[in-house]
């Protein structure tokens, strides 16, 4: 059952690997099926992890332990438990999605199979990164997304601009290697001073053995490294360029997957490592995500282009993440993770959206794209519309659980609190605006472009399953709130309750 | 070996001897049967290095030249026998890309020159005191200047004699700092306690020990002793810069690491805070500068400064002397990392001169479109990269930059981390400049022929290093853990 860990990262890193090494001629004939196969038994293999019933309890459900670097201490230690399941199936799923759409149709700029080798790269990283037990080797899990990321953005992004998208890619390689050179050293003085690597030791040492100033350091370290990766105003400036020039398979992956290791980063190795440095800083964090959420929805009012709009979106929906995990309460924290997923979701479902729209107009920008979308594409319309609305966080959809718990959660004791929780309402209707604005610019009304392609069957394929997660999160939130309360409650330190 | 008697233990100096006599033989071949055998000294070349590093499996603890219990010359350590081995392998492929070179070099000579280097540096990590530390860094030395010059042109003249001014000067540091040193400790002998001895000599003795540093900052290319690189790197042989690149640094950091770490660890708290200095400087200036070169060999040249200032990081954490042990071991792990990257990426330079018509001194345009054209090279070099700028999957330079920076961050030298992390971020910037080169869209421009044998057996000794490292990182890791210095 625990070999299911190593089949997780070793299916896609294996094939991605063994793409890699074939003749160029077989190579490029073969990638869009293998990475479809690929990335399919990696979400069987995920879906398989259910079995053994991570909602059961707060500590890893499964485990793999082998020796790896004796000398530093570090070891070959993957776990699965109730908070990194629900990351692990949307990363599997999201993964099958966009080699699925990379099979279809796949954008220009290079060979497929170097996409495709990428993609699966990716999705091996991020499964390790998000069942990686020993903070070494989440370093280095963590690390593997960031080349072939680069690499997406560089040669298969915006086809107009090519010096735009080099200076998106370059911005965002530089910018995450800066983060987590940061949190590199924030997790070595961790090792050094705890005396282990293991996260779950350190889970449930909770802080013990180090100092308080120790842990503050090292808080700030971790924080300030993975904000960058989530990211936390203001270190965001990387995503809105890295967005709007990836090509669609790189925006999903971007926003469902890399920016979910950040706030994964911040649940998994410093709220329950240091818990006391992490309380020193959370204050902090909390007014940062607000001022994300604010930021973010007042970006969004003026902003003119899809793409962006959606990734600057994106940086006011990490707020709340941000501000539910910072509150350090239970509910926060669930309510952080439920967004988390959320966000994965009904984002992947724009960027497809939103991509598909910029490759149909050659261009993102609303004004472009014109209006009457529901009458000229009424599937793609539709789509849309859908995305917007679950944005915003309309109740019975999967955006709203999350941050109203987030919300929720942040109602502490204390004006501090109270009113970054008000502020964050604010943010909230910032969101129906900016979302009811998009709706009114691009699915009412009527334009004399030209009628585009509607949605083709592979980009249903893609977005229904999404649609339907959608839908199904936002109807019986409690699917998730079950799964990951356990742990949430084991992270805190805290006794079995309810929320 | 019973003390006092001054016997030979020949197995021990075996790493040494098995150079050094290769060297002979190939000048008593060249005598006797004329160069035009090339083919034999070529294997005898070879051999002698092979065998130097076959009898470095039997090795124990020996000591020898010894004149008293605890006062020998030469001592086998386990940094020893790494450094050798770093020395030896990095040698082997040094030589296998001179040898397969289209324009031959002269072929005696290069032997001779390289063996003899080569011995020297072996003989360098076993010296334990410092009139053996001096002869023998010279010896590692002094052949360089020959082999840089042994191209015979206007260029190769003056990085000789760049290199030749270079080493004068630092062995005169050298041997200026020794005079300090021995004149305040009274003895030559790296291994003896020094604190307690010193009294008012201590500022003489301090300042000996830097001035012996600052000479061997040279061959490591420390800044600010570090003007002679770039130059030096661009009129020698690509060859003989590979060989100035990896076993003339694994000479400096053993002098280095045998002054302070094995000759003053009781000074520990006074020399980490300077050697931190000097780190962040080279780093930082190596990284800058690399980013704005055009030309593969200078980029690499700066990126050898660079890399120089990661490998005495470690040293830097060393504030006392009971962290002296994990900060070399540190040092030693990334030296290691470094040398099998660095020769990684020559051996790919190496062949993309052979085919440009600008030979060694070509742009790194010259790279673009190297994934069509030669998809192995391509991947030999990417993956050589991504190890220096410590990016996955070259999880080799990830961890050995782990390794680097841990022993300052347990000193809570925030500053110098600080620095790390920039330099970090500034060499991811100078390797993926060049590594996106290589899947650019590019000319296609023509292959030339079949790589010589000499050529693959260095492509696949070096690339296989990088992945052997990166699978097993224990090697980077752990290469000196558990085991005194002493």
């Amino acid at each position: 059952m625990s070999l299911l860990l190593l089949l997780l990262i070793a299916v896609p890193l294996g094939a991605a690997l063994a793409l890699l090494l074939l003749p160029r001629a077989v190579g490029e004939h073969l990638a869009p099926s293998v990475g479809v196969a690929a990335s399919a038994l990696t979400l069987g293999v995920a879906l398989l992890t259910l079995a053994a019933r991570p909602w059961s309890t707060g500590t890893p459900v499964l485990e793999l332990d082998a020796p790896w670097i004796p000398a530093i201490g570090a070891r070959l230690h993957l776990v699965l438990d109730g908070v990194s399941t629900p990351l692990v199936l949307l990363t599997a799923g999201l993964g099958l999605a966009v080699t699925l759409l990379t099979a279809r149709e796949a954008p220009s700029g290079g060979s497929v199979r170097s996409l495709v080798v990428c993609l699966l790269v990716v999705e091996g990283g991020a499964l390790a990164t998000f069942t990686a037990s020993d903070l070494l080797l989440f370093f280095v899990a963590f690390e593997v997304v960031l080349v072939p990321m680069w690499a997406v953005i560089r040669w298969w992004g915006d086809a107009h601009e090519p010096g735009v998208r080099h200076d998106a890619a370059a911005r965002f390689v530089l910018y995450t290697a800066l983060g987590s050179a940061v949190m590199l050293a924030g997790l070595l003085l961790v090792t050094l001073r705890a005396g282990s690597s293991d996260i779950v030791a350190l889970t449930a040492a909770h802080g013990a053995g180090m100092g308080r100033t120790t842990q503050v350091v090292a808080a700030v370290l971790l924080v300030g490294g993975l904000a960058v990766k989530v990211p936390i105003w203001p270190l965001h400036t990387w995503l809105a360029p890295a967005h709007t020039a990836a090509p669609t398979v790189g925006s999903v992956l971007l926003a469902g997957v890399l920016l979910k290791m950040g706030t994964y980063g911040l649940v998994r190795v410093v709220v329950p490592v240091v818990p006391e440095g992490f309380a020193a800083v959370a204050p902090t964090l909390a007014v940062l995500g607000v001022v994300g959420i604010l930021w973010g929805g007042l970006a969004c009012l003026v902003e003119r282009d899809l793409k962006r709009l959606v990734a600057f979106s994106s940086v006011a929906h990490m707020g709340f993440v941000a501000l539910g995990i910072a509150s350090g309460t239970p509910q926060g924290l669930q309510g952080a993770l439920f967004a988390n997923v959320a966000h994965g979701v009904i984002t992947g479902l724009l960027f497809v959206v939103a991509g598909g729209l910029k490759d149909r107009f050659a261009s993102a920008r609303l004004a472009d794209i014109g209006g009457g979308l529901r009458d000229r594409s009424p599937r793609l319309g539709g789509l849309l519309a859908l995305g917007c609305v679950a944005g915003l966080g309309l109740p019975g959809l999967a955006g709203f659980w999350g941050e109203i718990l987030a919300v929720y959660g942040s109602w502490r004791d204390g004006v501090f609190w109270k009113t970054l929780a008000v502020l964050a309402v604010v943010g909230t209707a910032l969101a129906a605006a900016y979302l009811l604005r998009v709706l009114r610019a691009v699915w009412h009304g009527e334009s004399d472009q030209p009628v585009g392609r509607d949605a083709t069957g592979v980009e249903l394929a893609v977005t229904l399953p999404l649609v339907a997660l959608t839908v199904v999160l936002g109807l019986v939130p409690w699917l998730l709130l079950r799964l990951t309360e356990p742990t949430v409650q084991h992270l805190l330190g805290l006794g079995r309750g309810a929320v | 070996m019973s003390p006092g008697v001054q016997g030979v233990d020949w197995l021990a100096i075996g790493p040494v001897l098995g150079p050094a006599v290769a060297a002979l033989l190939a000048l008593a071949v060249d005598a006797v049967v004329g160069a035009r055998r090339t083919r034999l000294v070529d294997a005898i070349a070879v051999a002698g290095l092979l065998v130097g590093l076959v009898l470095l499996v039997p090795q124990g603890g020996a000591s020898t030249f010894c004149s008293a219990p605890g006062r020998c010359s030469y001592v086998v350590s386990s940094l020893t026998l790494s450094l050798q081995a770093v020395v030896l392998a990095a040698a082997l492929v040094c030589l296998l890309l001179a040898v397969g070179l289209r324009d031959r070099l002269p072929r005696t000579e290069l032997h001779l020159l390289v063996l003899i280097a080569t011995a020297g540096a072996c003989a360098l990590a076993a010296a334990r005191d410092y009139a053996t530390l001096a002869v023998a860094l010279e010896t590692a030395s002094l052949p360089l200047v020959a082999l840089v010059a042994l191209r015979r042109d206007g260029r190769g003249a003056e990085a000789g004699l760049k290199l030749l001014m270079t080493s004068v000067v630092s062995f005169g540091l050298l041997a200026l700092g020794i005079a300090m040193v021995y004149a305040s400790t009274g003895s030559l002998y790296l291994g003896q306690p020094v604190a307690t001895a010193l009294g008012d000599l201590r500022a003489a003795h301090g300042v000996g020990l830097a001035l012996v540093v600052a000479g061997a900052a040279f061959k490591l290319s420390l800044v600010p002793f570090h003007l002679w690189t770039p130059d030096t790197y661009a009129g020698a042989p690509l060859p003989v810069a590979a060989f100035l690149s990896t076993v003339s640094k694994v000479a400096g950091l053993s002098a280095v690491v045998l002054v302070l770490a094995v000759g003053a660890p009781e000074r520990a708290g006074d020399w980490a805070a300077p050697v931190g200095v000097l780190a962040a400087v080279t780093m930082t200036v190596g990284n800058l500068v690399a980013l704005r070169q055009r030309t593969a060999v200078r980029l690499l040249a700066w990126s050898t400064v660079a890399q120089a200032g990661w490998v005495v990081l470690p040293l830097a954490g060393a504030v006392t002397a009971s962290r002296v042990t994990s900060a070399v071991s540190a040092s030693v792990g990334y030296l290691l990392a470094y040398v099998v990257a660095t020769l990684a990426a020559f051996a790919v330079v190496v062949r993309v001169a052979e085919s440009h018509p600008d030979g060694a001194r070509h742009p790194l345009t010259a790279y673009s479109g190297l994934w069509r054209r030669r998809p192995a090279l391509a991947l030999v070099l990417g993956f050589a990269l991504l190890c220096l700028a410590g990016l996955p999957p070259g999880v080799m330079g990830v961890v050995a930059k782990i390794v680097a920076i841990a022993p300052v961050v347990g000193v809570n030298a925030y500053g110098l981390v600080a620095v790390a992390v920039l330099n970090v971020v500034l060499g991811v910037a100078v390797y993926l400049r060049w590594a996106a080169a290589l899947v650019a869209p590019g000319e296609a421009s023509s292959t030339t022929g079949t790589t010589p044998v000499a050529h693959r057996m260095a492509l696949a000794l070096s690339a296989g290093g990088c992945v052997a490292l990166s699978v097993l990182p224990q090697l980077v890791a752990g290469v000196l853990a558990r085991v005194p210095l002493r």
